[in-house]
């Protein structure tokens, strides 16, 4: 977790943004952070019996949400294969390699590659059980088509993006942003969580009657009540979550979502199951199944390993650095100002 | 560093020797010298629970009169008058420093980074008029606050080195009897202390103690030495309050959309009528 970046970069967010709904795309590298502390296929537990999940896991991989359309009906990768595509996929993800002129990755010719290389952490290396992409249902490895509904977003979504990506931002006001721009959801930090361009880190806290799922990207400790007590109804941005244990994993439930999750074109009316389990001492899988009956015609499942890290989460105070929202604002001033008088001119 | 070290302990010590003044003082207090808190399975004091301030120390640390807040909001923005925090009531600014308090203090209104839903700091996280979550594990202690969705985690066990100056600081924590003292460091200059202007450099050191005093309260205290802006170490204590709701919940305050209009009102289109 070397060059983490303490501040926030708003460009880069709002581009990784736009790769959706393949923000899947932007995945790539994954070094592992862990040293594999002892042999360790038996889980540990807390005093009161329950798996100990806690510590610091890192979720950065190369593996795409979706599978890669030329894959077809490949799931799984041989090792061979998987080390091929693992190299390609890095160099094409190498933002110091696209040449804004002629485009490259999802980013259009002529258009702005806002960050470069040295601003990424995102993972390098495939997934662990090689499957070609993190969604495991539907069996075809990607998203369910949309609703009508879920698809005029989209398209809008599409145009918007595309418009990003050739300098020209809808920046009316900072409504007209993503939440991720604004510093009000993270990119990645879910729920549920996905891994994306930095911040791929969650810690777990236990005590006997709460779990916390502490995201680096943008500082959010999810409060996770495990004592049973009843849902509030009240709408909040991330949700309002509730867990148990299902055996020896940990499920947690949201919903009443204010607006949507950290899934592009998400709604409000997404029902979130997560479940945690952690199959050796250096490995805790992180299942998620999404319900959004207004954005996707049927549920979705994707599974992401998560790798345990030695390293702390550092603070991410994204709104305080946020530079970046203002100048986008302030650019699009300037751009009308100056189209103004340009046509000012002309008509002299 | 060393230097460091030998004015981090001296804190320490002073603060010791403060709370044994104030133990002696009130009867209230006293029951911390007989209370002994209940247990975690590793036999630690167990401070597990939703905790908040019933105070207006985040609207003035000092002793104060009520006093007026914007116009607009009439008696709803005003300040309760209230009690100080401080021991002896008096911040030991250095001579430069108090005049910056002074001028923070008349821009108050547009200049505390609270009006922009900036992250609090610590002490201040404490005792905001918000309810913030400990949850206690052995290796790790998670402080997770309402206001603005700030957290920190506290080090019990291996702390890292600060990688970088933090808004909510480097914390690493230890148990002294049945006391919580937490160090902190690694701070930026860019908060305040409360709603009055008191600040701090990046200079600033904070030691905390957190001593259950009965099953719904703690006695929180907080020493605070920073030699850029003051002359001496200074403490603030107070009570913090078992939130005992049924169902208590530290709910979402996200509060960057509050502050949009305000921070970026200027930027936005202005469509021609």
């Amino acid at each position: 977790m070397n060059h983490r970046c303490l501040t926030t970069l708003g460009g880069l967010i709002s581009a990784m943004a736009l790769l959706a709904p393949g923000f899947a795309a932007a995945q790539s590298n994954t070094n592992a952070t862990t040293k594999a502390p002892s042999a360790a296929s038996i889980v540990p537990r807390t005093p009161d019996g329950k798996p100990d999940l806690q510590g610091v896991w890192d979720f950065k991989t190369i593996t795409p949400l979706e599978r890669p359309r030329e894959l077809g009906d490949k799931a799984f990768f041989t090792a061979e294969e998987a080390a091929a595509w693992e190299k390609d996929e890095n160099r094409r993800q190498n933002r110091d390699l696209i040449d804004p002129e002629t485009g490259g990755l999802n980013y259009p010719a002529g258009g702005v590659v806002p960050y470069n290389e040295f601003w990424y952490e995102r993972g390098d290396k495939t997934i662990g059980s090689r499957r070609t992409s993190l969604i495991v249902d539907p069996p075809n490895g990607r998203l369910p088509p949309w609703t009508p509904e879920g698809k005029v977003k989209a398209d809008a979504r599409a145009v918007t993006g595309r418009e990003t990506q050739l300098g020209r931002p809808k920046a009316d006001s900072w409504e007209d942003r993503p939440l991720q721009e604004r510093c009000i959801m993270g990119l990645n930090a879910g729920p549920p969580m996905t891994p994306g361009a930095y911040n791929n880190n969650v810690q777990l806290f236990q005590s006997p009657d709460t779990v916390v799922i502490f995201t680096e990207m943008v500082h959010d400790a999810r409060i996770v009540p495990m004592d049973g007590r009843p849902f509030l109804n009240i709408p909040q941005w991330k949700g309002e979550s509730r867990g148990r244990w299902d055996g020896d994993t940990l499920v947690v439930e949201t919903k009443n979502f204010k607006r949507e999750t950290s899934l592009p074109g998400s709604s409000a009316s997404t029902h979130l199951i997560e479940r945690f389990t952690r199959t050796d001492a250096n490995t805790l899988l992180y299942e998620f199944t999404v319900t959004d009956p207004t954005t996707w015609t049927r549920p979705w499942t994707a599974v992401v390993p998560m790798t345990r890290s030695e390293d702390p989460i550092y603070e991410y105070a994204c709104h305080e650095g946020n530079h970046a929202l203002a100048g986008i604002l302030a650019g699009a001033r300037a751009d009308e100002k100056a189209a103004q008088e340009a046509a000012k001119k002309g008509s002299k | 560093m060393r230097n460091w070290r030998r004015r981090t302990t001296s804190a320490s010590a002073a603060a010791v020797v403060i709370a044994a003044l104030q133990i002696g003082a009130t009867p209230a207090s006293s029951q911390s010298d007989v209370y002994k808190a209940p247990r975690t399975a590793d036999g630690k004091p167990n401070l597990n629970g939703i905790w908040q301030a019933l105070n207006t120390a985040n609207w003035d640390l000092q002793t104060h009169a009520a006093r007026p807040g914007p116009v607009a909001l009439g008696a709803v923005g005003a300040a309760p008058a209230g009690l100080g925090v401080v021991e002896g009531n008096e911040i030991p600014y250095l001579p430069e420093a108090a005049a910056k308090k002074k001028e923070n203090f008349a821009n108050r209104l547009t200049a505390d980074p609270e009006i922009k839903c900036y992250l609090p700091g610590v002490p201040r996280a404490t005792y905001m008029p918000y309810p913030f979550q400990i949850v206690q594990t052995p290796k790790h202690i998670m402080m997770a606050y309402e206001y603005a969705g700030a957290a920190r985690t506290i080090f019990m066990d291996k702390a890292p080195a600060s990688p970088a100056d933090t808004w909510m600081g480097h914390s690493v924590g230890r148990f002294e009897g049945d006391t919580l003292v937490v160090d902190v460091t690694s701070f930026t200059d860019q908060t305040w202390l409360d709603r009055a202007g008191n600040f701090h450099s990046d200079a600033l050191h904070v030691v905390e103690r957190y001593t259950p005093r009965s099953a719904d309260a703690l006695t929180y205290s907080a020493t605070i030495e920073d030699p850029k802006v003051f002359s001496r170490p200074w403490t603030i204590s107070m009570p913090l309050y078992r939130r005992l709701e049924k169902n208590a919940q530290v709910l979402e305050f996200k509060c960057v959309e509050f502050a949009e209009e305000l921070m970026y009102g200027h930027l936005r289109k202005q469509t021609n009528r």
